[in-house]
């Protein structure tokens, strides 16, 4: 079992040093073959380890080696595969998988193919770190490794102004969240003395609340920045400037579900805090709906996308912070499976449409690329939650969650999301692959994508179908390590009408969009393009402006005054003054070297007086001291 | 009537001698093959003076620690083995540097490689005894040989440096010999051991004669390792010398004097005279600090890798001063580390070197010569950055574990300050190697050519040479284990 932990963790990574050999050389296919073949195998590792696990086999966990051992700090480098972990290692492996064989046509005109991989298996590497460390500093290092990844993923196009801003807008988000994640991790040890998970969660019962719920918020603001929760979202739809391939793993399956994973992971940490419990799920609530209104409106089909993601990623928080650690990580893979889907067909339909992002440009595509259409919408259908769609079961289970603690003003929020979410992935459906065949007028010649892309799809598409039907195993087989969530009697009951009331809303919404495109291009008439809330919606709540306007410029304006003020002023001027210093004494003194050796042998000589007089009046100092007296005298 | 003299050959302990006779066998049958038939092909010397480098320090691999031989004036302990492995092999990493593509003059004569052997053999002398005399045999057979190397490049600036170099040669010769006559008249000895053994029994009186004998011999040797106020001859010698040689001198010859002025000062140090150590304290600081000083206003990259070098030096005169074992072996660890890297540097600069200089009218190296360099031939940047970064001391690389290994064994032996100073020098000297590094990375070219220049004297062996620096100086941080046990160990064994 150990040797299938290894294999499961390092094979992306001798993925990417392979790839990255070839770095600089020009394209050669076997770097993509050569990639998604070791994350097939690590892929086939997991899955070997998950049915181990779930014969009811015991959890595997290995200490590779000491890693820190400083004073009482004694962190190893350990990995464990439990219930948790391995689920997340399955979604994060065959997603990575799908998405690898995908890249290589997708990136097939690209110059960077072989740095692309290189770097796409280095993210799997550290993703793979993240869930399968067994200690929080562990599991620190793959959150910065993603997180470096992502950066030089989204700005992969560096030749491009805002595909560099973006990565680097990313990059400093993240840094921001991860100072809060870093003070969690110190709180954890200066109050336990140990970042292992099992040693900390012992303990953690044993703390003062108060630190417990310092050390909570902490981390949850690390999560926050990684899943990109408000008032830190806004880099998640810039990071869309990367290679779709690069949404569909990073900014949709894997990377930013690695705050609902800590949650998860600290379940118990949380479980003693229910307050700030019940903060995440509202803020998660807000976010759903937050974002869904953001993807009402917005005409790119990459951010679309990515503002469902933000709002699903809403819903996931609510169910970890009402403590259905379970249900959160349930709905966790199943976003997984249809969102990476609905990514890789945008990424299809971008190809095809010659990088145009704008859906107002599009229409009536399912004729030249039916199994692209075929395949969204399946995603669509799922993430608009429609029995028996894998989307269907785990959101409906959030809201049953959110109902059964109470939370009406939490279910609302979601209910009326739920008819946002199903309205605008429609929307995207239905102006993309519908209607009249705008792109005509601007003179695009679509194609369907090559076929093994869309072969290398089909498994997600089935997942995306057939995996909600499984609850009832996934539920078994996680409950060993999370805790089980008893929904009460009197849910229990309203299960079926809550069922059809969400069903309800969400083909209520899939019906406005599909009319409303049938019956008037475009949905949103000029006249309601000027409505105030539009205008709001379009653009994302003016936040990216305030941000400009409270954050960056007067940071700005204070750094001028730092660097004008104080670091020209005082700090460099030091530093010059006592390089100056250095440098004229070096110049008045190399005279010494004239180059004469008539010169040069002198100063030997008098070097060897100077040190023999002084041996003199050393040996002889007494001597020395009472002359001079006599003379005094 | 005198009596015949019976020695058993068996007393004589030949094995002791062997390493060097290998190295004289070798330069004796570089010149008789010359006689034979003239007009040979350089890289056949090259190839035979490496053989006889590899069968010589086979040769010391053999040795046997702590023993003495040929009417024991030979001592082989640790230090003596691991110095001459350490010559050696410097020796047959510098050789190969003759391989270049350009003519050279000194490469025409055989004599070169015979001259250049008996020059390690000499060196090899002088680390494998603790006889007075034989000491002073060695450092003249090798610095008369290294005189004539010099000299043998046949330019101006050459016969200029080899002249300066020969006339200081002589007088510290003279120093040396008066130091060992005040020692022979004290103690009736010319062996180190003995004499120590006397003086500790006359409870070192008269102090006057012993600390007048000591610091003759530090102006010696400090002659010999450039210590300031001794060092003058060093950037001149540096920049008449061919870059190989340059790199050479810098490393090989040091060696050699560190051996001998650990075994001359370590009995001194603990004779509880204090002055000595004030004075030794006095020189280590002023040439550490005053080298860096002056390099920093070099306009030439040879003169300024010249005062760095003394600088070098004398970090590790720092170490002897401490003469702790941890300080003793940290030596041998910071000069292997040190060799590898300055072999680098000093075979870029060869790799660059161009018969006539359009760069400067005196210098064959000005800074400006490298500016650039990154846009016309970035592999060559990226060496010479990594070289340049190296010997400031930035970790990973070797030097930098070098450095540490010796301030903290400064710190270990309560010598803070030293500490600090040592420190201090340190970030001084980032400041001259950076400033190669932003004239390559950051500077525009000056003169627009393509990247020729710098690979105007490249040949396959001499890029080998260049490739076996870079990955000797890239991985040392695997290395620093290793090498720092095996050193210890000799270090230990011999008592220092």
């Amino acid at each position: 079992m150990e040797t299938l932990l290894y294999v499961a963790l390092f094979a992306p990574l001798v993925g990417s040093l392979f790839a990255g050999i070839y770095g600089a050389s020009p394209k050669t296919l076997l770097t993509g073959i050569v990639t998604s073949a070791l994350i097939f195998t690590s892929f086939v590792a997991s899955l070997l380890l998950f049915l181990h696990l779930y014969s009811g086999g015991e959890r595997v966990h290995v200490e590779m080696m000491d890693w820190i051992m400083a004073g009482d700090l004694n962190v190893p480098f350990g990995f464990v595969v439990d219930q948790v972990s391995v689920t997340m290692m399955l979604v994060v492996t065959l997603v990575s998988t799908v998405v690898h064989i995908y890249s290589m046509g997708y990136m097939e005109k690209d110059k960077g193919f072989n740095r692309f991989f290189s770097y796409l298996s280095a993210f799997v590497f550290s993703m793979m770190v993240l869930v399968m460390s067994d200690n929080f500093l562990g599991l620190f290092i793959g959150w910065e490794g993603v997180g470096l990844c992502s950066w030089l993923l989204i700005g992969f196009w560096y030749h491009k102004e805002s595909a560099t801003w973006a990565a680097n807008e990313a990059f400093i988000m993240n840094r921001i969240a991860d100072l809060g994640m870093l003070i969690g991790i110190f709180l954890i040890y200066w109050n336990i003395g140990s970042l292992q998970y099992d040693v900390v969660f012992a303990n953690i019962s044993n703390l003062d609340i108060t630190i417990v719920t310092w050390i909570g918020i902490f981390l949850f603001i690390g999560a926050m920045g990684k899943s990109a929760q408000f008032p830190l979202h806004t880099w998640l739809a810039d990071a869309m400037e990367g290679p779709t391939p690069v949404s569909a793993l990073i900014h949709a399956a894997t990377m930013v579900t690695a705050g609902v994973y800590l949650v998860i992971r600290a379940n118990e940490l949380f479980f003693l805090i229910p307050d700030v419990g019940y903060f995440i799920a509202s803020l998660g609530a807000f976010v759903a709906m937050f974002a869904a209104t953001m993807a009402l409106v917005n005409r790119d089909i990459k951010r679309v996308i990515a503002y469902s993601t933000l709002s699903q990623l809403g819903y996931m928080f609510v169910a970890a912070g009402l403590g259905a650690y379970w249900i959160a990580l349930f709905h966790l893979v199943t976003h997984a499976f249809f969102k990476a889907l609905l990514f890789l067909g945008a990424g299809n339909v971008m190809h095809a449409m010659d990088d145009e992002l704008n859906i107002m440009k599009m229409g009536g595509m399912r004729k030249v690329m039916l199994g692209t259409a075929v395949l969204m919408l399946i995603a669509s259908v799922a993430l608009a939650g429609i029995y028996p769609f894998a989307g269907f079961f785990s959101k409906d289970k959030i809201l049953e969650v959110a109902f059964d603690g109470h939370h009406y003003i939490l279910w609302g929020t979601l209910w009326i999301t739920a008819g946002l979410t199903a309205f605008y992935s429609f929307r995207v459906v239905m102006l993309v692959f519908f209607g009249s065949e705008r792109y005509k007028d601007f003179g695009f010649h679509p194609h369907e994508a090559h076929s093994y892309m869309l072969w290398a799809m089909a498994p997600l598409a089935v997942l995306a179908i057939v995996a909600g039907l499984f609850e009832h195993q996934f539920f078994d087989f996680v409950h060993m390590v999370l805790p089980h969530y008893e929904f009460s009697e009197h849910t229990h009951h309203m299960v079926g009408q809550l069922i059809i009331v969400t069903t309800a809303i969400a083909v209520t919404g899939i019906a406005i969009a599909v009319f409303s495109n049938m019956f008037r291009e475009g949905l949103f008439s000029s006249a309601f393009r000027n409505n105030f809330l539009y205008k709001l919606f379009d653009n994302q709540y003016y936040i990216p402006k305030i941000y400009d306007e409270v954050f960056s410029k007067p940071y700005k304006e204070l750094s001028e005054v730092f660097w004008k003020q104080i670091d020209m002023k005082i700090v460099d001027a030091t530093v010059d003054g006592i390089a100056n210093t250095l440098y004229a004494t070096g110049e008045e003194t190399r005279g010494m070297q004239s180059g004469n050796l008539s010169y040069m042998l002198r100063w030997m000589v008098a070097g060897l007086l100077v040190l023999l007089v002084s041996a003199v009046a050393y040996t002889y100092s007494d001597v020395l001291l009472t002359l001079l007296q006599g003379v005094a005298k | 009537m005198l009596e015949a003299v019976n020695i058993s050959f068996e007393s004589l302990n030949m094995a002791t001698l062997i390493p060097m006779l290998v190295a004289i066998a070798g330069g004796l049958v570089i010149l008789v093959i010359d006689l034979l038939k003239g007009e040979l092909d350089k890289s056949l010397y090259i190839t035979l003076t490496i053989l006889f480098l590899i069968m010589d320090l086979g040769a010391v691999f053999a040795l046997e620690i702590n023993q003495r031989g040929f009417f024991d004036v030979m001592f082989i302990d640790g230090i003596a083995i691991l110095s001459q492995i350490v010559i050696i092999v410097a020796s047959a990493l510098f050789i190969p540097l003759a391989f270049a593509s350009q003519k050279f003059n000194e490469y025409k004569y055989p004599e070169f490689f015979a001259l250049f052997l008996f020059m390690t053999a000499g060196f090899q002398f002088m680390v494998a005894s603790d006889n007075l005399i034989l000491i002073f045999v060695g450092l003249e057979t090798a610095s008369l040989s290294l005189y004539t190397l010099m000299v043998l490049h046949n330019k101006d600036k050459s016969f200029e440096a080899a002249i300066k170099y020969f006339t200081m040669g002589a007088m510290a010769a003279g120093f040396y010999a008066f130091a060992s006559m005040i020692f022979y008249g004290l103690t009736g000895s010319v062996e180190l051991y003995k004499i120590f053994e006397v003086l500790q029994a006359k409870d070192f009186e008269p102090m006057i004669l012993i600390l007048v004998a000591t610091l003759f011999m530090l102006a010696a040797f400090g002659f010999k390792l450039a210590l300031v106020p001794f060092h003058t001859w060093g950037p001149d010698v540096y920049e008449g010398s061919s870059a190989a040689l340059a790199g050479y001198i810098s490393i090989v010859p040091k060696i050699a004097g560190f051996v001998v002025v650990m075994r001359i000062f370590e009995g001194l140090i603990h004779s509880g005279v204090v002055w000595v150590e004030y004075i030794l304290y006095a020189v280590v600081v002023l040439t550490m600090t005053m080298a860096n000083i002056w390099a920093l206003v070099q306009s030439d990259v040879k003169r300024m890798l010249a005062y760095s070098s003394i600088s070098h030096a004398g970090f590790v005169m720092a170490a002897i001063m401490i003469g702790t074992t941890q300080a003793n072996s940290g030596i041998f660890l910071y000069w292997i580390l040190f060799a590898f890297t300055n072999l680098g540097a000093f075979a870029m600069l060869w790799v660059s070197h161009k018969k006539n200089s359009t760069y400067h009218e005196r210098y064959d190296h000005p800074f400006e010569k490298f500016s650039g360099m990154v846009k016309l031939m970035p592999i060559g940047a990226v060496l010479m950055g990594l070289f340049m970064i190296t010997l400031a001391g930035v970790p990973p690389f070797s030097v930098f574990w070098g450095k540490l290994y010796l301030i903290s064994s400064a710190v270990n032996a309560d010598y803070l300050v030293l500490a600090l100073i040592m420190a201090i020098n340190s970030a001084i000297s980032a400041y001259y190697y950076l400033k190669l590094v932003v004239h390559m990375f950051l500077k525009d070219p000056i003169q627009n050519e393509d990247g020729s220049v710098y690979m105007s004297n490249a040949s396959l062996s001499l890029k080998v040479i260049l490739g076996i620096a870079a990955f000797f100086t890239a991985i040392s941080i695997f290395l620093v284990n290793p090498v720092l046990d095996f050193t210890s160990y000799y270090v230990a064994m011999s008592g220092f």
